[in-house]
C-alpha cells in the first residue's frame, strides 16, 4: 500500500504522457488529479500509523546495483521525517494538480504538462522515500530534469528556455558536491545505506582523510560536500541565482516546485542526515553561516523587485535560509517544522499571485497593478492569509514556527548561533515589510493596468479557488496543531529515530527557555515592518522612490541581486565560452577534424586519385605493374634465402 | 592401360557439361540464326547446368581421384564446384534477355560459358600440374572471347585483346613457375609435390617457381598487383559478361589457389602465406581506395572485387583449417551478393541503352523501391554490416588471420572496410536522398527479378543458415587439407 | 663433348636470335630471327632425345606458325617506327626489371641447380611411340581438355570475326548442288536479223 503513495503519480504521469500524444486532456487532467488525490489519501494513513503511531516501515521493491562490495536498493523507507514530508508533497501537489486544470485552461499542451507535473511528483516522492543515497540522488536528479522540463514547458519563449537551461546547469555544480559526498560516505563506510551510515557515524567521527597533502576530517568533508549538494537544489547563497529565473515556468510550477517541495530537498537532506551531522560540527557550522546569509540576502534583494513572482521567489529563497541555520544549530525538528509551514503558506502565495497574475491577463510586473481588492476578494483574503503567516504574526503558521527558529538560534549559544540569530531578526523585518510592500502594490492604490485589462479582471473560477481555501487552512492551522508535535517537548518521541541530537547541541531544548525579549522580538519587528511599508507604499506614496534615491547606491546594490549574476557570467560563463570557442575551433574543427576526419579523408581521396591515375588503361603499363610484382616477390625470398 | 568406370566416374558432372557442350555446338551451328536460337542455347546450358548440379550433388563427397590421379573431387570440390555452378547459372539465366535487348544474341554465349564453366570446375579439381594449367586456359579462353564478344564496340574489343595479352602473360608466369617446380620436385603431381619438400629441406627454385604459380594465379583472382586488366575488363565487356566474370571466375580461381597453396604446398605453408600476405595487403588497399572515385558502377564493382578478393586471400594468408574455412564462408557470401548486385546492374537500362553510370541510380528508391532495396541489402552486405552474409564472411576471415598471428592484415582489413564502406554507402545515398532526372527502364525480365529474390534471400538469412553452412564449409576444408 | 658443344651452339644461337627478335627494325626480320630461334630450340630437343618434339616444334611452328606470322606482318600497315618510340622509352625500366629477374634467378639457382634430380632417362622405344603409347591412355584427360580448348578456339575466333554484312553473296554448296538445269536455265530463241539485247534486258529485269 505505501508503495502505491510513490507509483500512483508516476502511473498518472506515463498515462497523461500517452494521452498526451492525442491531445487528450481533459482525461489526462483526471487521471493525475484522481492519481494525486488518491496518493494524498494513502499519504494521510501512512502519516497516522507511522508518524502518530510510531511504527517506520521499510518496504523492499528490488535489487538495483551490485557490483563487487557495493550494493543499492529500491527500498521505500517510511520514518516519521518522510511520512511528513508525504503529507507536504502530496499534499501541495494534489493542490497544485487542481489549479493548474484551472490555470492552464487556456494552454494547448495541457496533457503534457500535467504528466510533468506528475512526473515530478514521483520524483520528489522517491526522493523523500529514499533508503539509502543513491536512491536518494536518483529523486534529487528526477525532480532536476522535472524542473527543467517544467520551467521549459513554454519552450517557445526565449526566456524560459535559457531560464530552465540555468537551472539545469547550477543545480548540476551542487549535484556535482553531491555525488563526490556520496563518494566520500562510501569510501567512508563501505556502503551508503542510511541505517549503516547512521550506525557507524560516531564510530567515523575521528577519521580523516588524505587530500592534496592535506589531512582533513573525513566527516566534516562529507558533510560539507554533501551540503554544497544541498545548496544547489535549495538555492542557498552562492548558487540561488537559478531560482529567481525559474519563474518563467507557469506559477503552479512555481508554487509546487520552486515554494513547497523541491527547494525544500536540500533541508530534507540535511535533516535526513543529521545522525551523520552530528559528528560533523564544522560542518554544521558552514550550514548555519551559509543559511543566515541567504536569509538576509535574499530578503534585501526581495525589498526591491517589481516582478510579483520574483519577490516570492526571493521570500522563498530567505526562508530555505531559515530553515538551513535551524538544521545548522541541530534544530532539526525546527527546520522541518518550519518547511512543513512554509510548504503551506508560500504555496498560497505563490497560487494566490498566479490567481492575480489570471486575473491581469499574465500581468507580472507590481508597478502595472494595484487597485483590484475589491474585484479579486477571495484572492485578496487568501494573500492576506499567506503574507500574516509568512510574516510571522501570531497563531498563523509562521509565527510558530519561524520563532521558533529564532528561538532555537539564540539558544545555541554560539558564535553562529547569534550571528544567525541576528540576521534571522533582520531578516523577519525585512519580510514584513515586502510582503506589503507586494500587498499594497498589487491590491491597493490607483489601478496602473490599462483600463482594457481592468475591464477583464475577474475572480478565478472555483477550481483555481478551492486549493487556495485548502492551502489557506494550512497555513493557518498547521503552526498550531504541529507545533507541541513537531517541536515540543516531546518531540523525540514523534520523530522517533529519524532525527538526531546529540545530547550536547541543546538548542531545541534551550529554546523553549529563552528570556521572554527573545520570543517578543520578532513579532515587534514584523509588526514595524508592516508599518513601514504601509507608510512608504499606502500613507506617503512618493516616500519609497525618495528613500531608494537617497541611498541609491544600496538600492541598485539589492535591486541588482548583489550583482551575482554579473559577478558568475564575467568569472565562470564568459571564460567557460571563450573555452569552449577556443576547443571547437582550434581543438575540434582544426586539430581533431583537421588530421582526424578531414585530414583522413582529405588522404583518402588523394590516394583514390593516385589509385585512378595509375590505371592508364595502357597494355603494356599493366604488364610491366605484373613484372614489377613478380620481381618485388621474388627479391623478398631470394633475400631471404640467400641474403 | 584402359579406364575402369570407376577411374572417371568422379568427374561426371564435367563429363556432363562437356557432352553438354559438344551437342550445343551442333545445336549452335545448325539451329538457325537469330534470338530463338540463341535463347534455346541458354536454355539447353541452363539445363546442362541444372544436370551437372545433380550430378554433382548425388555423388559421394568421399575423396577420390580420376584420370590417374590427375583430377580429384572430395567435399571440398564439391562445395565449390556447387557455388561456380550456381553463379554460371544466375549469370545466364539473367544474361538472356540482356543480350538480345543489346543485340549479341548468339548462342555461342552460352557455348563459351559452359566450356569455361567445365575449366573452372576442372581448376577445382586439379591435382596435378598438368591439368592444372590444361584447366586453367579452359577457362580462360572463352572468357577471353565474351569479354570481346561485342564486335561492333571497340570498348569491348579492347576489353577482350587487353584480357586476353595479359592473360597470356600470366599463363607465361604460371607455366614458368610450373616448370620450376616440377624441375625440383621432379614431378608434376601434388601428392608428389608435397612429398618433395619440407621447410627444411627447400630449394630456393622451388621457391621462385612457387611465387611464380602464385602469381599466375592471382591474376586470374585479379589480386593486386596483378589486377590491372580488372576494371577496363569489367567496363568494357558487356554487362552480362561482367556479372559472368565478377561472380563464377573468382570462385574457380580461389579454389584453384587454394589447392595449390594447401595441397601441392602445403608443408611449407610459412612461405607462401607470405606472398598470400603480400597480395592480400595490396589487394584491400587498391580495392578500397580504388573504387571511391569511380563513376561507373561496373568499374567500382571490379575494384570492389578486388578488395573481396583480397579479404578472401587474407584467410588464405593465415594458411590454417580456421584460414581455409573462412574463406570459403567469404566466397559462399560472395557469390550471392556478386549475383544479386549483377541483376541490378543488368536492369540499369535507360531507353533501351545500358545506363551504368552510379549517377544512373538516382532516385532508383522512388521508380523502383523495390531494387533500390535489393540494392541496398547487397551494398550492406558487401561492406560488412551484420546481421548480412558479408558480415560473416569478414567475420571469420578476421579472425583466422588474428589467430593466425596477423594482427597488423586484420587491422588493415578492418581499417579498409571502413573505406569500403564509404562508396557501398555512397550507393544507398545516391538511390534514397537524391533525385533522378530521368527514371530507368521499368521493363525488368523474370529472370533478374528471380536472381534478385534468391540473392537477397540467402544475404537476409544467412545467419539463420548459418550452421549448416558452417559444418559443410568445415567438412570442405577438412577435405582440402586431407592428406593425398 | 660434342654434345655440349652443341648444346651451346644451338643454346647460343637461340639467345641470340631471341634478342633480335626484340631489337631489328623491320618486323619481317623479327619474324625470321624468331624462325632461326624455333630452328636452335628444335636442336636442343633432338639432343635430349625428344626428336618428336623437334619435329612438332618445325612443322607447327615454323611451318605454320611463324609463316602466318609473317603473313599478318607484311599485311597490317603498323607503324613501326612510332612502337619503336613508346619501346625505347621504357627500355631503361624494362632492361632493369629484367635484369633484376634475370639475375635472381641466377643467384637463387646457382649450384643446386634443380637439386640433383636426374632427366627422365631416355628409353630405348622411340619417343614417337612412346608418346603414341601414353597420349590416349595415361594423358587421355589432358589429350581431351587439349581437345576441348582447341575447340574454344575455334568457336572463338569463329563468333569474333564472323559478321554477317549485307550484300554479301555467299557460296551455299547444298544449294548449288540442288540446283537443276531447268531451274536456271531458259533457252531463248533468237530470231535471225534481230539484235538480242531487247531478250536480254528483259530476262534480267525478271
Amino acid at each position: 500500500m505505501y508503495a502505491l503513495i510513490v507509483f500512483l503519480p508516476l502511473v498518472g504521469s506515463i498515462l497523461a504522457g500517452l494521452l498526451s500524444l492525442n491531445n487528450q486532456d481533459r482525461p489526462a487532467e483526471l487521471v493525475t488529479v484522481t492519481g494525486l488525490l488518491l496518493s494524498l489519501l494513502l499519504s494521510v494513513i501512512a502519516f497516522a500509523e507511522v508518524a502518530i503511531g510510531g511504527t517506520p516501515v521499510t518496504v523492499d521493491i528490488g535489487r538495483w546495483i551490485v557490483s563487487g562490495d557495493f550494493a543499492a536498493q529500491w527500498a521505500l523507507r517510511f520514518d516519521t521525517m518522510t511520512a511528513v514530508m508525504l503529507i507536504v508533497v502530496t499534499g501541495v501537489s494534489s493542490m497544485v494538480h487542481i489549479y493548474s486544470v484551472g490555470y492552464m485552461s487556456h494552454d494547448n499542451a495541457r496533457a503534457r504538462f500535467m504528466s510533468y507535473l506528475s512526473l515530478f511528483t514521483f520524483a520528489m516522492l522517491m526522493l523523500v522515500t529514499a533508503d539509502n543515497l543513491v536512491q536518494l540522488f536518483f529523486g534529487w536528479e528526477g525532480v532536476g530534469v522535472a524542473s527543467y522540463l517544467l520551467i521549459g514547458f513554454w519552450y517557445k519563449k526565449e526566456s524560459a528556455h535559457t531560464a530552465a537551461m540555468k537551472a539545469f546547469v547550477v543545480n548540476r555544480v551542487g549535484d556535482f558536491g553531491f555525488a563526490l559526498g556520496i563518494l566520500a560516505v562510501y569510501v567512508l563506510f563501505d556502503s551508503v545505506q542510511f541505517d549503516v551510515i547512521f550506525a557507524q557515524s560516531s564510530l567515523i567521527a575521528t577519521t580523516n582523510i588524505e587530500f592534496l597533502g592535506q589531512s582533513l576530517p573525513a566527516l566534516e568533508v562529507a558533510g560539507i560536500l554533501l551540503f554544497i549538494g544541498a545548496m544547489g537544489k535549495s538555492a542557498q547563497l552562492g548558487l540561488h541565482t537559478w531560482l529567481p529565473d525559474a519563474m518563467e515556468g507557469p506559477t503552479p510550477v512555481s508554487a509546487l516546485i520552486h515554494a513547497a517541495t523541491m527547494v525544500t530537498a536540500g533541508v530534507f537532506m540535511v535533516c535526513r542526515l543529521s545522525p551523520m551531522l552530528e559528528y560533523a560540527p564544522f560542518a554544521l557550522d558552514v550550514i548555519t553561516i551559509v543559511g543566515a546569509m541567504t536569509a538576509i540576502f535574499a530578503a534585501t534583494v526581495g525589498l526591491t523587485q517589481f516582478d510579483i513572482k520574483r519577490v516570492i521567489a526571493y521570500s522563498t529563497c530567505s526562508q530555505l535560509g531559515y530553515m538551513f541555520f535551524a538544521a545548522g544549530v541541530s534544530a532539526y525538528p525546527a527546520a522541518m517544522f518550519h518547511l512543513t509551514t512554509h510548504a503551506f503558506f508560500k504555496a498560497l502565495l505563490f497560487l494566490g499571485a498566479g490567481s492575480v497574475i489570471h486575473a491581469l491577463s499574465d500581468e507580472q510586473d507590481l508597478r502595472n497593478m494595484g487597485g483590484i481588492w475589491r474585484k479579486i476578494p477571495v484572492t485578496y483574503a487568501m494573500m492576506w492569509i499567506g503574507s500574516l503567516a509568512l510574516a510571522g504574526f501570531p497563531f498563523f503558521a509562521g509565527y510558530y514556527s519561524k520563532d521558533m527558529i529564532l528561538e532555537a538560534a539564540y539558544a545555541a549559544h554560539s558564535g553562529v548561533g547569534n550571528f544567525a540569530f541576528v540576521m534571522g531578526c533582520l531578516a523577519a523585518f525585512l519580510t514584513a515589510f515586502y510582503s506589503w510592500r507586494l500587498l499594497i502594490l498589487a491590491f491597493h492604490g490607483k489601478p496602473r493596468a490599462s483600463a482594457d485589462v481592468m475591464a477583464h479582471v475577474h475572480e478565478s473560477p472555483l477550481v483555481m479557488t478551492f486549493p487556495l481555501l485548502v492551502l489557506a487552512i494550512g497555513a493557518i492551522f498547521s503552526g498550531w496543531l504541529g507545533y507541541e508535535l513537531f517541536v515540543g517537548h516531546h518531540w523525540q518521541q514523534f520523530w522517533g529515530d529519524s532525527i538526531f541530537i546529540l545530547p550536547t547541541n541543546a538548542a531545541l531544548e534551550n529554546a523553549h527557555h529563552v528570556p521572554t525579549w527573545v520570543k517578543l522580538l520578532p513579532i515587534g519587528l514584523a509588526a514595524s515592518g508592516v508599518a513601514i511599508a504601509v507608510l512608504c507604499y499606502a500613507v506617503f506614496t512618493g516616500l519609497s522612490a525618495k528613500i531608494a534615491a537617497l541611498f541609491w547606491p544600496i538600492h541598485l546594490f539589492f535591486f541588482n541581486k548583489w550583482y551575482f549574476d554579473e559577478l558568475y557570467d564575467a568569472i565562470f560563463v564568459k571564460p567557460a565560452v571563450r573555452l569552449g570557442h577556443f576547443f571547437w575551433l582550434r581543438g575540434d574543427r582544426d586539430t581533431i577534424d583537421g588530421f582526424g576526419p578531414d585530414g583522413v579523408s582529405a588522404l583518402v581521396y588523394r590516394i583514390s586519385g593516385a589509385c585512378s591515375r595509375i590505371q592508364t588503361g595502357f597494355v603494356f603499363h599493366y604488364a610491366f605493374a605484373m613484372l614489377i610484382g613478380v620481381v618485388v616477390l621474388v627479391s623478398w625470398y631470394v633475400l631471404r634465402f640467400k641474403g | 592401360m584402359a579406364f575402369e568406370l570407376a577411374d572417371i566416374l568422379p568427374a561426371l558432372p564435367e563429363i556432363i557439361l562437356s557432352a553438354v557442350a559438344l551437342v550445343l555446338v551442333l545445336v549452335a551451328a545448325y539451329g538457325g540464326d537469330g534470338a530463338a536460337n540463341a535463347r534455346r542455347v541458354a536454355h539447353l546450358t541452363l539445363a546442362g547446368i541444372v544436370l551437372a548440379a545433380i550430378a554433382l550433388l548425388s555423388m559421394t563427397s568421399a575423396q577420390s581421384t580420376a584420370f590417374g590421379g590427375m583430377f580429384r573431387a572430395d567435399a571440398f570440390a564439391d562445395y565449390m564446384k556447387l557455388l561456380v555452378l550456381m553463379g554460371s547459372f544466375a549469370a545466364v539465366f539473367m544474361s538472356v534477355t540482356p543480350l538480345e535487348r543489346d543485340d549479341i544474341n548468339k548462342p555461342e554465349f552460352s557455348l563459351l560459358v559452359i566450356l569455361a564453366l567445365v575449366g573452372m570446375m576442372l581448376m577445382i579439381s586439379a591435382n596435378d600440374l598438368m591439368s592444372l594449367y590444361m584447366a586453367v586456359e579452359l577457362q580462360s579462353l572463352p572468357l577471353y572471347v565474351v569479354a570481346a564478344m561485342r564486335t561492333n564496340s571497340l570498348r569491348s574489343s579492347e576489353a577482350g585483346l587487353k584480357y586476353f595479352l595479359l592473360g597470356a602473360l600470366s599463363s607465361g608466369m604460371l607455366l614458368y613457375g610450373a616448370s620450376l617446380v616440377y624441375g625440383f620436385a621432379g614431378t608434376t603431381s601434388f601428392a608428389g609435390i608435397a612429398a618433395a619438400v619440407s621447410e627444411t629441406d627447400l630449394p630456393a627454385g622451388f621457391i621462385i617457381g612457387m611465387v611464380f604459380m602464385i602469381t599466375g594465379i592471382a591474376f586470374k583472382v585479379s589480386a593486386a598487383p596483378f589486377h590491372m586488366w580488372t576494371p577496363d575488363v569489367y567496363e568494357g565487356s558487356p554487362s552480362p559478361v561482367t556479372a559472368l566474370f565478377a561472380i563464377a571466375p573468382k570462385v574457380a580461381a580461389i579454389a584453384l589457389m587454394l589447392r595449390l597453396t594447401y595441397g601441392a604446398f602445403g608443408s611449407i605453408a610459412l612461405e607462401w602465406s607470405q606472398v598470400i600476405m603480400a597480395l592480400s595487403v595490396a589487394s584491400i588497399v587498391v580495392g578500397a581506395l580504388g573504387a571511391i572515385m569511380q563513376k561507373d558502377i561496373k568499374r567500382m564493382m571490379a575494384y570492389s572485387s578486388i578488395a573481396h578478393m583480397g579479404y578472401a586471400l587474407a584467410g588464405l594468408a593465415a594458411g590454417t583449417h580456421e584460414g581455409a574455412f573462412g574463406v570459403m564462408i567469404y566466397m559462399t557470401s560472395y557469390v550471392f551478393m556478386g549475383a544479386g548486385t549483377f541483376a541490378i546492374i543488368l536492369l540499369m537500362r535507360r531507353d533501351g541503352q545500358s545506363a551504368t553510370r552510379i549517377a544512373d541510380l538516382r532516385g532508383l528508391s522512388k521508380t523502383q523501391p523495390l531494387f533500390a532495396l535489393g540494392l541496398m541489402v547487397m551494398m550492406f552486405s558487401m561492406a560488412g554490416i551484420p546481421p548480412l552474409a558479408g558480415f560473416f564472411g569478414k567475420w571469420y576471415v578476421f579472425l583466422a588471420a588474428v589467430n593466425a598471428g596477423l594482427v597488423p592484415l586484420a587491422v588493415i582489413g578492418v581499417v579498409m572496410s571502413v573505406v569500403g564502406a564509404f562508396y557501398y554507402l555512397r550507393i544507398i545515398k545516391i538511390m534514397y536522398f537524391e533525385d533522378s532526372e530521368a527514371p530507368l527502364d521499368q521493363d525488368v525480365p523474370l529472370a533478374n527479378k528471380l536472381v534478385l529474390g534468391v540473392s537477397m534471400a540467402v544475404i537476409l538469412l544467412f545467419f539463420a543458415g548459418l550452421n549448416s553452412i558452417m559444418d559443410a564449409a568445415n567438412t570442405a576444408t577438412m577435405a582440402l587439407m586431407a592428406p593425398f | 663433348m660434342i654434345e655440349a658443344l652443341f648444346f651451346y651452339l644451338f643454346a647460343g644461337v637461340m639467345l641470340a636470335s631471341s634478342v633480335m627478335v626484340v631489337v631489328s627494325r623491320n618486323p619481317v626480320y623479327s619474324v625470321l630471327f624468331l624462325i632461326l630461334a624455333f630452328f636452335n630450340a628444335a636442336g636442343l630437343f633432338v639432343l635430349i632425345g625428344a626428336e618428336f618434339l623437334a619435329m612438332l616444334l618445325v612443322v607447327v611452328y615454323v611451318g605454320a606458325v611463324a609463316v602466318l606470322f609473317l603473313f599478318v606482318v607484311m599485311m597490317l600497315d603498323i607503324n613501326f617506327a612510332e612502337m619503336r618510340a613508346g619501346f625505347q622509352k621504357y627500355l631503361p625500366l624494362g632492361l632493369i626489371v629484367g635484369g633484376i629477374l634475370v639475375f635472381e634467378l641466377v643467384v637463387a639457382m646457382y649450384g643446386d641447380a634443380f637439386g640433383g634430380k636426374t632427366a627422365p632417362v631416355v628409353s630405348e622405344i622411340a619417343n614417337t611411340t612412346r608418346l603414341g603409347g601414353v597420349l590416349y591412355t595415361k594423358y587421355a584427360f589432358l589429350f581431351q581438355l587439349a581437345g576441348l580448348i582447341l575447340l574454344v578456339a575455334m568457336i572463338g575466333a569463329i563468333s569474333l570475326t564472323l559478321r554477317k554484312r549485307a550484300g554479301v553473296r555467299r557460296q551455299i554448296i547444298a544449294e548449288q548442288n540442288a540446283r537443276r538445269p531447268a531451274d536456271v536455265l531458259e533457252v531463248i530463241k533468237v530470231p535471225s536479223g534481230k539484235a538480242p539485247a531487247a531478250a536480254n534486258t528483259g530476262k534480267a529485269e525478271e
